[in-house]
């Protein structure tokens, strides 16, 4: 599956904008940035499930077929088999009067036509696959019966019911402990592994995303600012946003004290992410970057490939400004 | 789940008991005199004291209020002072009729308003949202005896399709059905415009939640998603509101049957009432109580069936 240019706007507000991504068949990717940065967008461009009041602009191909500006009935034969999607609240995202089992014989009832029966057993089977506990028993289950992990397990098993190519998971462990986030992102990986299914992790969690994907994106107000492999760009980020969000990470290193005996403080990037509307022309951190010059308020910067597939999108990064603010 | 319906049926009991009480109140408080209505205003006075007498209108409240209940208890509500039979042979001669209209009035409003309603979401903001909005707006503004009003100028006069009024009994099917079909008509409409704004409303909270996305997601179409996914989990205040809506219309029948001259049991209160019936009312007014309270009993069980997470709590 690949998106190239692709952009979305809400009358005027743009949340995204010419974001080009390609996705090759059991690819881990991981896409990373705040809230309102556009990465569940793009996610929701993949699965041709942005809202109606959106313009989506660009070219959105899946095994060479175009399909952006499809009409609905088109993507519907794709969700699901193609392309299938979990959410970040499996409190919310399960229909509450069907039992569990019923939610995922329901797909492959409808798109594979398979009888009860045979639905059943193979939702059992997928229950078996997504690890969860006495799978005969949570077929019959609720939603309200079981716990938050066992129901984004079931939402994987929903996912993977007609075995699509891509699956994309949009913040699946947000909502959940951390060591049932661990599992459900070790599931994930071994899942795409055993059916070389691609999968897009979007998080804003780092440490999932290190975990669970091999290439990564950076988003931030929209702009795709930084990509390149999972473990490179987090061991040396080279933009300044990812370099920021590195660092405002609570970790066992930020711990402590200061040598003057002042508890340290988290660090953070100053500021909060403008809105939509109201986004810088140039670069879309500038306003906030530490390391702003000249060209950021009006120009946008274009991608500077780094080496081992690294790329970021920063003037200081660029040959034409070299030598500049290079701390 | 035995629990509930254990503290459901004390309830039920209770609520009745509370009606009777009230009920008998009310027609002893009235004006008028029993006596006087079956004897006519020239019997004379030994008369009518023989007659309440044997009515056992000088007991007591009390005493009157238990052999009443006691009596209604078997079955025997006393016999009509206007119609010289037993209640009960009243009633049983005119509730089928009462008791089709209401729940063919029931059948269309919910149809109409599922229809409507959750076509409506569907289009939320567009011209057919605001069509059937506006439409239910008028429905709701409309009485429903000017309603029938128009429908038999309509129907029966100018284009004669169907009969103005009247019952032929249920041994003419074909008939039976034509005469309840405008009264049916005229419940359902109003009925169902106030069920279809509701039934939008509860539908478009529904569609903007995580599980109707879960379902697009999985690439049902837009009729499978709004059907089996949005309409079930709108269905409990849709459902309260058809209980409430039960009650209005077996109260409704009373004025349209009054208009399409039906003889039913709305009727047959509307004329014990004028005459001072006095056991023919108290027996139709328990009688609409226990109907409107049954359909509660009902719907509240009816709960528990289309969500299984009000099973674990009662």
């Amino acid at each position: 599956m690949a998106l190239t240019q692709v952009s979305v706007a809400f009358s005027g507000a743009v949340a995204l904008r010419e974001a080009s991504v390609s996705i090759a068949p059991g690819a881990r990717l991981g896409i990373v940035g705040e809230s309102g940065c556009g990465k569940s967008m793009l996610g929701l461009c993949l699965m041709g499930m942005v809202p109606d009041a959106a313009q989506v602009t660009g070219s959105i191909r899946l095994n060479g077929q175009e399909l952006a500006g499809a009409p609905e009935r088109v993507w519907r034969r794709h969700r699901a088999r193609d392309v299938a999607m979990i959410f970040q609240e499996p409190m919310a995202a399960l229909n509450p009067l069907k039992r569990v089992g019923e939610t995922v014989m329901e797909p492959l009832m409808i798109h594979e036509g398979l009888s009860r029966p045979a639905a059943r057993a193979r939702a059992l089977a997928l229950f078996e696959e997504v690890g969860l506990p006495d799978p005969a028993a949570s077929l019959r289950q609720y939603p309200h019966e079981i716990s938050g992990g066992q129901r984004q397990r079931v939402l994987i098993a929903l996912a993977l019911a007609c075995d699509p190519g891509l699956l994309v998971a949009d913040e699946p462990t947000t909502a959940l402990d951390a060591n049932v986030a661990l599992r459900i992102i070790e599931l994930l990986v071994r899942l795409s592994k055993s059916r070389n299914m691609a999968l897009v992790f979007i998080s804003h969690d780092l440490a999932a995303v290190s975990r669970a994907t091999e290439q990564m994106l950076v988003m931030y107000g929209g702009d795709i600012v930084e990509r390149g492999p999972t473990a490179q760009v987090l061991a040396a980020p080279r933009h300044p946003y990812t370099q920021g969000l590195l660092g405002a990470r609570p970790g066992l290193e930020n711990r402590g004290r200061t040598p003057d005996g002042r508890r340290k403080r988290l660090v953070t990037i100053p500021g909060t992410v403008p809105p939509l509307f109201d986004l810088p022309q140039g670069c879309r951190f500038s306003g906030r970057c530490g390391q702003e010059f000249a060209p950021c308020a009006r120009h946008r910067p274009q991608p500077t490939a780094l080496g081992g597939g690294q790329e970021a999108a920063c003037h200081l990064l660029s040959p034409l400004h070299a030598g500049r603010g290079a701390a | 789940m035995a629990y509930f319906l254990i503290r459901r049926t004390i309830g039920f009991v209770l609520t009745l008991l509370t009606v009777s009480v009230v009920v008998f109140a009310v027609m002893n408080i009235l004006p008028g005199d029993p006596a006087l209505t079956i004897l006519g205003i020239e019997a004379s006075e030994q008369a009518l004291e023989n007659l309440r007498r044997q009515l056992g209108l000088n007991d007591p409240v009390h005493i009157r209020y238990l052999n009443w209940i006691g009596a209604a208890l078997q079955g025997d509500f006393g016999t009509s002072h206007s119609f010289r039979v037993p209640v009960s042979e009243l009633i049983v001669e005119r509730l089928p009729l009462t008791v089709s209209l209401a729940i063919s009035g029931m059948v269309v409003t919910i149809i109409l308003a599922l229809v409507l309603g959750v076509g409506a979401a569907a289009n939320h903001g567009k011209p057919g949202d605001w069509g059937v909005m506006f439409l239910a707006q008028i429905g709701i503004a409309v009485p429903s005896f000017w309603l029938s009003i128009l429908l038999i100028l309509l129907f029966a006069v100018t284009l004669g399709w169907l009969p103005p009024g009247g019952f032929p009994g249920w041994s003419d099917p074909v008939g039976a059905v034509r005469a309840l079909i405008m009264p049916t008509a005229a419940l359902a409409l109003v009925q169902g415009a106030v069920l279809a704004r509701v039934t939008r409303s509860s539908a478009l909270e529904v569609m903007r939640l995580d599980y109707v996305r879960t379902a697009r997601a999985s690439g049902f179409s837009r009729q499978r998603v709004l059907w089996r996914h949005v309409l079930p989990n709108a269905l409990v205040p849709i459902v309260t509101i058809v209980g409430l809506q039960f009650a209005s219309l077996v109260t409704g029948t009373i004025v349209i049957e009054n208009v399409f001259s039906l003889p039913g049991l709305g009727r047959l209160i509307f004329q014990s009432i004028s005459n001072r019936d006095l056991p023919t009312v108290q027996a139709l007014v328990m009688l609409f109580a226990a109907i409107v309270v049954t359909v509660n009993f009902i719907v509240d069980v009816i709960y528990v069936f289309i969500d299984p997470r009000l099973k674990a709590r009662t």
